[in-house]
C-alpha cells in the first residue's frame, strides 16, 4: 500500500503502449489522457458522466474517463480512439461504417460514439447480449449525447457496424 | 456514396465528407485540444447571486497560492480593457455597456467576478475557492412581467423601466380587418428558456507575442472576422496586430455568433501576462452563464372570415433579454419575429408590438432559427382558427397559403416572395398522409384508452433571405466573398470567411468547385477560420447563408479561374474554348482526348513564367469572388407529427415525424438530411425536455446535464424526409436548411399534442416545456402544484 | 470542474481499508467504489474530502454467490456484471430487472452494486430493491462486522446507517421463493435518468390469493419507502383491478413527495400510484406463470 499522498506513480497500458508515470492523484483519467499523454481525441463534454464524449475502453469494457481518477487505471489497459486505426492510419471498420453513413457533423461527440459502438460490436462478437433493432441500438447509445445529428445517421452507421462486425474479426 | 476522387457530378451526390477522417479518428483540433509550451489556464469565479452590489473582493489568498500566476478582479480588468458595448444607432434601443468582469454590480448568477490564471485548471479552481466576495443583495427581476411592474428593481440606470426596446409597427388597415371579421380568434403562448448547448462549450486560447506585439486568438467561434473586429477595440489591440483563428468547432447553433466578455478578459489577460492562456468553459459554467434563448411571451388576435380566411393579425411579444446585450442587438430578434411571422400566408393587415425586457438572467442569445417563435405561434393559431371555423387544419392552410401561382407577391411586411413553395411542400406532405386513416387510428386507440395526436405545420425560412427582408429586420445582408487559387501543381485552395462547425462546408464547397474546375475532391482544400488568410465578412457561419452565399462565391470564383485556364488552353491546344473540357485535372478537346494539357502544367506556367504564357491571357490564378445572392431567397418545409400521450404518466412519445422540405438544389443530400434531422431533434427536445430554469430568487436550477435534459437517441424519433427540389433560374438555386427543423418541429409537435387534448375535451398547451407534469395537469389528471 | 486536492489511499485488504477510515477519524474520508456518483461530485466540488479510500483493489469484494437460499453480492460487483449474472437473474429477478434502468452501459460497467446502495439516492433503483426485499447490508468497521437490515439502513437523504469508519462489504438477499413474481417499474424523463418515481414489487401467491406482497417506492421521499398499507391491501386478495386500485391508493396516501424541475409533488404521488398498479399487476402475473 502506498502512503496516502497527493501524487503517485502508476503503470498502465494505453493503446498498447505500457507507461509508467507519476501523476497527481486528483487528476481524472480523461485529463491524464488528454493533457499528460496528448491523446486529445477523448473529449470532455460535461465532466460529470452524462454525455459520453469521454468514453474509452478499459480492460475491454466501455467506461467514462471523466468519472474515474487516473490513479485508478494503475495496472489496467486503456484504449482510446487513437488506438483504433490501422498502422497506416486506415479507418477501423466501425469508423468506416460511420463515415459511409454520414453519421456526424461537428465531430465533438464522435470519439465517444466510436468507442461506444466499438464496445457494442465487441460485445456482440463475444456472444454477449447485444442490441438488434434500431430501437435497441438507440437505447444502448443513450449514454452518448450528440447535439448536431438527431442520432438517425449515427444509428444507421451503428447498425451497419454491428452487421459488419458480426461477420468479421478486427 | 462516391469516394473522394469523383471527377464530375459531385454536386447532388452523397459524397463522403472531407471532414470525416479527421473527426472519426479524433485528430481534430478543438480549442481544449490546444497545448502550447508554457500555456496557462484560466478559470472565472462567478457570481452566486442574481442581483447585488459588490462591496468587497479579497483575492490575496488566491494570489498567494503556489501555481497561481495572476488574479484579475473587475477593477484590474477594467484598467486594461474597454467595456463591451454593442450599442447601435437604433432608435429607442437601450444597450448598456458593461465590463468584461463585473466590479460594481452583478446582474445574474454566473456573471464573472474574477479571473484566475494559473499553471493548471485544477490550481485555478483551487484559487477561486480562496476568493471572498462580499455582496450587498438587491432584489432580482426574474420575469418580464416582474421587470415591467411598477416599482420593479431597475437593472441599469440607462435602461429606464428595464425596457431595452419597445416598438409597434402597423402594416395595412388593421382596423378595417377587424371591422370585417366574422370571428376574432385569440391565442397566446409562454415559451420557456432553453439553450444551444453545443457539445463543445465556449473557449479560446490567446497568445501574446511580446516580441512582435501580435495577439493570436484561437477561438471556438462562428465568426472570426467579427470577433476580431470587436475584440481589437475592447482589448486596445491594433487590429492589424490581431489574428483570430478557428479550427474544429464542436457546434455553435447561434451561441458562438457573438463575442463574450470571457473572450475579452482572456485576450486581455494574455496581453497583460505576455504569453499563452487557455480557457475552456466547463459544462456547469456553460449552462449557468453562456446564455439561453427563446424566452418569449406572445399574444395573438386574428380577424378571420367565417370560411377561415385571414383578414388581419395583431401580435404582442415580450422578450426576456436577460441582463446583458450581446451581438446582434435584441431588436434584430424582434425584427425577425415581426417580419417573418406572416409566413407563407396571405395576410392583408398586421400589427406587431414588442417589449424587450432586461432581467437578472444570463443573456438572451441566438439559437438555431432565433425567430422561431413566429412559426410556433402562427401555426398554432392556424389550428385554432380551423377549429373556430369548423374546418380542418389542412383546409385552413389551403385557404390561406400563398402558392407558386400567386408569386411574385409581397408579404404584408413588405418582403417580396418569389419561388416560395411552402404551399407545395404542404400539398406534397398531405398527399403522403392518409388523413382519414389517421382519424380512424385515433378513434380505435381511444377505444382502447390510448391517446394519439396528429399535427402539421408549414413555414418559410430566410435562408439566406433577401435584401428587402433583412432591411425590414434591421440587419445587414452583405455579399459573401471567397478567395480561390489554382496552385502550382493544379490543385485548388479556396479561402472562405465561413466558420463551419458541422455544416460540412469543406465537403460542399469542394463539390461545387470540383464540378466547375474538373478536379477531384481530394485535390481541393477549403481554408477557413483564419483572419490572416480568409477574406473579410461580418457574418461567418450563421443564418443559413452558406448554401446560397458561400456556394455562389465558390462557383463564381471557380468559373472565373476556369475561364482563364480555358483561355490559355485554347491557345495551347489551338482549339476553341467552347470545345474544351476539364476532367480530372486535364484540359482536353472534347472528343479528342489526345489533345490535352494538364491543369498543373498550365498552372506551373502561370505561376513561374507568366510572360511565356500565350499573349493576352490572364495568368493570375488567384481570384477573390463575391456573390450577392442574386436577391437571395427562402427555404420552406412542412412537417407532420404523430404523438402518443400516456395518460397515466404524462409522457409524450413522438411516434412518427415527416418532413417535406425544399431548399432548392441539394449540393449533398446526406448533408441536407443531417441538418434536417438534427434540427428536428433540437426542436422536439426544446419543447419536451430542455429548460434553463430559474427560481424566484434568480438562482439557476439546470446547472448540470442531470437537470438540463438534452435529448438522447431513444427520445428522438426516426424522421422521414421528402425533398422537393424546386430550382429557381438563379445560378445558385441552393438555399439554407440548417435552422428550419428547429423552427418548425415545435409547431407540428404542439399541434399534435393539442389535437390529442381536444379529443378528450381538454384545453390546449399554453406554456412550455411540455413536461409529463404539465401534460397530466392539462389532462386534468393531477392538480397544478 | 476539477476535483479539489485530496489524499488517496488504495488499500489491498479490508482491514487496511477500515484502518484508513479510522485514522485520522476526522470524518473527512470518503470511500471510492465505482466512482460514478462520487467522482462527478468531486469534479463539481460538491464533495471535497481530505482523503479518499479506493476500495477497488481489495480482493474478495466482487463475488456473487448463492448458498442456503441466500444470495450474496459483494459490494464491488459491477452493476453490469450483476445484470448479466445468471445467478442474480434466478435468485433475484427483481434486481435483474431493476439494474438496466441505472444510467447507461458505460456507467454500469464501472458503477458498483454496493456503491449505489451506500450512496442512498432516494430515486435510485438498488436501494429500492434492497428496501423491497428486506436485504441485509453487511458492513465492516473497526468493531468488526455487523449486519444492517435495509429497513434501518436508509436513514435520510443520501445518508445511511453506515458509520464513517464502516465499509459496506456485501448485500444479502433471500433467494426468490417459488411461486413469487417480481417487477420493477419506473418513469424517468429520459432513458437512463434517475426516475421521477419507481416501484419495486414482489408478490407471492397462494392459489390465486396473495400470500405475501412487498412494495417499495423510489423518488417520493428522502429514502426509498416501503408501502406497507398497499402491501396489506393486497394480502389475502385476488389481484384484480379493484384490488390494484385500492392498493395503489393505500400506497400513496401517506406520501408527501417534494417537487423539482422534473416532476411536481402531485405528479410524483400520482405516478407512484400508477406504478404500484403496474408493478403489482406484472409481479402477480409472473407469480402465476412461475408455477
Ligand atoms: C449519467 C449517470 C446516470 C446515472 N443514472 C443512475 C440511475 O438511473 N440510477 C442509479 O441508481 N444510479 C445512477 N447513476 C449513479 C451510478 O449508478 C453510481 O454507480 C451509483 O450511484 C454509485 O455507485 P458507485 O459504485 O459508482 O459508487 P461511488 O460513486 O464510488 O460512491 C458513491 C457513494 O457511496 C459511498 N460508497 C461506495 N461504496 C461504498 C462502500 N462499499 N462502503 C461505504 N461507502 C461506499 C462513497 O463514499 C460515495 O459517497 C448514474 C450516474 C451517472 C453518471
Ligand atoms: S465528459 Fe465524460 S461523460 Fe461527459
Ligand atoms: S456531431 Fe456535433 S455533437 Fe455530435
Amino acid at each position: 500500500m502506498n502512503n496516502g499522498n497527493t501524487t503517485r506513480e502508476i503503470t498502465l497500458t494505453v493503446n498498447g503502449r505500457k507507461r509508467t508515470v507519476t501523476i497527481e492523484v486528483r487528476r481524472t483519467l480523461a485529463d491524464f489522457l488528454r493533457e499528460d499523454l496528448g491523446l486529445t481525441a477523448t473529449h470532455l463534454g460535461c465532466e460529470h458522466g452524462v454525455c459520453g464524449a469521454c468514453t474509452v475502453i478499459v480492460d475491454g469494457a466501455t467506461e467514462r474517463s471523466c468519472t474515474q481518477l487516473a490513479v485508478q487505471a494503475d495496472g489496467r489497459e486503456v484504449t482510446t480512439v487513437e488506438g483504433l486505426n490501422g498502422p497506416n492510419g486506415e479507418l477501423h471498420p466501425v469508423q468506416e461504417a460511420l463515415r459511409d453513413h454520414h453519421s456526424f457533423q461537428c465531430g465533438f461527440c464522435t470519439p465517444g460514439f466510436v468507442m461506444a459502438i466499438h464496445g457494442m460490436v465487441e460485445e456482440k462478437k463475444a456472444g454477449r447480449p447485444s442490441p438488434c433493432s434500431r430501437a435497441e441500438i438507440r437505447e444502448e447509445l443513450s449514454g452518448n449525447i450528440c447535439r448536431c445529428t438527431g442520432y438517425q445517421s449515427i444509428i444507421d452507421g451503428a447498425e451497419a457496424a454491428l452487421a459488419a462486425g458480426a461477420g468479421k474479426e478486427s | 456514396m462516391a469516394g473522394g476522387s469523383a471527377i464530375s457530378g459531385l454536386v447532388g451526390a452523397r459524397v463522403h465528407r472531407k471532414e470525416d477522417r479527421t473527426i472519426l479518428t479524433g485528430a481534430g483540433r478543438y480549442v481544449d485540444d490546444v497545448q502550447e509550451r508554457g500555456m496557462l489556464h484560466c478559470h472565472f469565479l462567478r457570481s452566486t447571486v442574481a442581483h447585488a452590489r459588490i462591496t468587497g473582493i479579497d483575492v490575496e489568498a488566491a494570489r498567494g497560492l503556489e501555481g497561481v500566476v495572476r488574479v484579475f478582479t473587475g477593477a484590474d480588468m477594467s484598467a486594461i480593457t474597454e467595456d463591451l458595448n454593442f450599442a447601435q444607432p437604433i432608435p429607442g434601443l437601450h444597450s448598456p455597456a458593461y465590463p468584461a468582469i463585473a466590479h460594481d454590480v452583478v446582474r445574474y448568477v454566473g456573471e464573472p467576478v474574477a479571473l484566475i490564471v494559473a499553471e493548471s485548471r485544477y490550481l485555478a479552481e483551487d484559487a477561486a475557492a480562496l476568493i471572498e466576495v462580499e455582496y450587498d443583495l438587491l432584489d432580482p427581476v426574474v420575469s418580464t412581467t416582474a421587470g415591467l411592474a411598477d416599482g420593479a428593481p431597475q437593472l441599469f440606470e440607462d435602461v429606464p423601466g428595464n425596457v431595452v426596446h419597445a416598438d409597434e409597427q402597423l402594416f395595412g388597415d388593421i382596423e378595417a380587418a377587424f371591422a370585417q371579421a366574422d370571428h376574432v380568434v385569440t391565442d397566446s403562448l409562454d415559451q420557456h428558456r432553453w439553450a444551444c448547448n453545443p457539445m463543445e462549450t465556449r473557449g479560446g486560447v490567446a497568445t501574446y507575442d511580446r516580441g512582435s506585439g501580435q495577439l493570436t486568438y484561437e477561438a471556438s467561434t462562428q465568426t472570426t472576422h467579427t470577433l476580431r473586429f470587436l475584440l481589437a477595440g475592447w482589448i486596445r489591440q491594433p487590429i492589424h496586430q490581431l489574428r483570430v483563428t478557428a479550427n474544429n468547432i464542436g457546434g455553435g447553433f447561434g451561441l458562438k455568433f457573438s463575442i463574450y466578455r470571457e473572450d475579452v478578459a482572456l485576450c486581455a489577460a494574455a496581453k497583460a501576462i505576455g504569453g499563452t492562456v487557455k480557457w475552456i468553459e466547463d459544462r456547469n459554467e456553460h449552462l449557468v452563464a453562456a446564455g439561453a434563448a427563446r424566452e418569449e411571451q406572445l399574444t395573438l388576435e386574428a380577424a378571420v372570415k367565417a370560411d377561415g380566411t385571414l383578414l388581419g393579425l395583431r401580435v404582442t411579444m415580450l422578450l426576456d433579454a436577460g441582463a446583458y446585450p450581446i451581438n446582434p442587438p435584441a431588436t434584430v430578434y424582434a425584427g425577425l419575429v415581426r417580419t417573418t411571422l406572416p409566413g407563407p400566408y396571405k395576410l392583408p393587415a398586421y400589427q406587431f408590438s414588442h417589449k424587450i425586457v432586461a432581467t437578472n438572467k444570463a443573456s438572451y442569445i441566438s439559437l438555431r432559427g432565433p425567430w422561431a417563435v413566429e412559426t410556433l405561434v402562427r401555426e398554432r393559431l392556424m389550428d385554432k382558427i380551423a377549429s373556430t371555423c369548423g374546418i380542418s387544419p389542412v383546409e385552413v392552410r389551403r385557404r390561406n397559403l400563398i402558392t407558386l401561382d400567386d408569386q411574385p407577391t409581397k408579404m404584408v411586411t413588405n418582403v417580396t416572395l418569389e419561388c416560395v413553395t411552402a404551399a407545395e411542400t404542404f400539398e406534397k406532405m398531405i398527399g403522403m398522409v392518409d388523413l382519414d386513416e389517421v382519424r380512424r387510428e385515433q378513434e380505435a386507440a381511444r377505444a382502447e384508452g390510448r391517446l394519439l395526436g396528429f399535427g402539421v405545420g408549414t413555414f418559410i425560412e430566410p435562408a439566406p433571405g433577401t435584401q428587402e427582408f433583412w432591411a425590414a429586420v434591421g440587419f445587414p445582408f452583405g455579399a459573401e466573398p471567397l478567395r480561390i487559387r489554382i496552385e502550382i501543381d493544379g490543385k485548388v485552395t479556396a479561402f472562405t470567411p465561413q466558420t463551419p462547425h458541422g455544416q460540412s462546408h469543406e465537403t460542399t464547397l469542394s463539390q461545387l468547385i470540383g464540378d466547375e474546375l474538373g478536379v477531384g475532391m481530394d485535390d481541393i482544400r477549403i481554408v477557413y477560420g483564419d483572419t490572416d488568410a480568409t477574406p473579410f465578412s461580418m457574418l461567418g457561419t450563421g443564418g443559413s447563408r452558406a448554401a446560397t452565399m458561400a456556394s455562389g462565391a465558390a462557383v463564381y470564383g471557380a468559373r472565373e479561374l476556369r475561364t482563364r485556364v480555358l483561355d490559355i488552353a485554347s491557345h495551347l491546344l489551338e482549339a476553341s474554348v467552347d470545345d474544351l473540357e476539364i476532367v480530372d485535372g486535364i484540359v482536353s478537346v472534347k472528343g479528342a482526348p489526345g489533345a490535352s494539357v494538364p491543369l498543373g502544367q498550365i498552372a506551373m506556367g502561370c505561376w513561374l513564367a507568366p510572360d511565356q504564357m500565350p499573349e493576352g491571357t490572364n495568368t493570375e490564378l488567384e481570384y477573390v469572388a463575391s456573390y450577392d445572392g442574386e436577391g437571395g431567397g427562402f427555404s420552406q418545409a412542412s412537417h407532420a407529427c404523430w404523438v402518443e400521450i400516456d395518460q397515466e404518466t404524462g409522457k409524450v412519445e413522438v411516434t412518427r415525424f415527416l418532413v417535406v422540405e425544399d431548399c432548392g438544389r441539394m449540393i449533398n443530400p446526406a448533408v441536407v438530411e443531417g441538418q434536417v434531422v438534427g434540427g428536428v431533434a433540437m426542436g422536439l427536445g426544446g419543447m419536451l425536455l430542455e429548460h434553463s430554469a430559474y427560481d424566484a430568487e434568480g438562482q439557476f436550477l439546470s446547472a448540470t446535464f442531470m437537470d438540463y435534459l438534452m435529448p438522447s437517441a431513444p427520445e428522438v424519433p426516426e424522421v422521414e424526409i421528402e425533398h422537393l427540389e424546386f430550382e429557381s433560374d438563379k445560378v445558385i438555386s441552393s438555399r439554407g436548411v440548417g435552422e428550419g427543423g428547429t423552427v418548425l418541429a415545435p409547431a407540428a409537435l404542439l399541434n399534435a399534442i393539442d389535437d390529442a387534448l381536444a379529443q378528450v375535451g381538454r384545453g390546449r398547451v399554453m406554456a412550455t416545456p411540455v413536461t409529463p407534469t404539465r401534460m397530466l395537469e392539462l389532462l386534468g389528471v393531477i392538480e397544478k402544484a | 470542474m476539477k476535483p479539489a486536492a485530496f489524499e488517496y489511499l488504495s488499500p489491498t485488504s479490508i482491514e487496511e481499508a477500515v484502518q484508513a477510515l479510522t485514522d485520522p477519524d476526522d470524518g473527512d474520508t470518503k470511500v471510492l467504489a465505482g466512482g460514478q456518483s462520487l467522482v462527478p461530485l468531486l469534479s463539481l466540488r460538491l464533495a471535497q474530502p481530505a482523503r479518499i479510500v479506493d476500495i477497488n483493489r481489495i480482493p474478495g469484494l466482487g463475488e456473487i454467490t448463492e448458498s442456503g437460499g441466500v444470495l450474496t453480492i459483494g459490494t464491488l460487483v459491477r452493476q453490469r456484471s450483476a445484470e448479466h449474472s445468471d445467478v442474480v437473474r434466478r435468485a433475484c429477478p427483481l434486481m435483474a430487472e431493476a439494474l438496466p434502468h441505472i444510467g447507461h452501459t458505460a456507467i454500469r460497467n464501472r458503477g458498483t452494486v454496493g456503491g449505489s446502495i451506500a450512496h442512498a439516492d432516494p430515486a435510485a433503483e438498488l436501494p429500492t430493491v434492497a428496501a423491497c426485499l428486506d436485504a441485509e447490508l453487511v458492513a465492516r468497521g473497526p468493531r468488526g462486522e455487523r449486519v444492517i437490515p435495509a429497513a434501518e439502513f436508509f436513514t435520510g437523504f443520501f445518508t445511511t446507517a453506515l458509520a464513517e469508519d464502516e465499509i459496506l462489504t456485501a448485500v444479502r438477499i433471500r433467494s426468490a421463493a417459488p411461486g413469487t413474481g417480481a417487477a420493477y417499474e419506473e418513469v424517468s424523463r429520459r432513458h437512463g435518468d434517475f426516475a421521477m418515481a419507481g416501484v419495486a414489487a414482489v408478490v407471492r401467491l397462494d392459489g390465486d390469493v396473495v400470500a405475501e406482497a412487498r412494495i417499495a417506492i423510489s423518488g417520493v421521499d428522502l429514502v426509498p419507502v416501503r408501502a406497507g398499507k398497499a402491501e396489506a391491501a393486497l394480502v389475502g386478495r385476488v389481484v384484480d383491478e379493484p384490488t390494484l386500485v385500492a392498493a395503489a391508493e393505500a400506497g400513496v396516501a401517506d406520501l408527501h413527495p417534494s417537487a423539482d424541475l422534473h416532476g411536481s409533488a402531485p405528479y410524483r404521488k400520482h405516478l407512484a400510484g400508477v406504478l404500484i398498479r403496474k408493478a403489482v399487476r406484472t409481479a402477480a402475473q409472473r407469480a402465476r406463470e412461475s408455477r
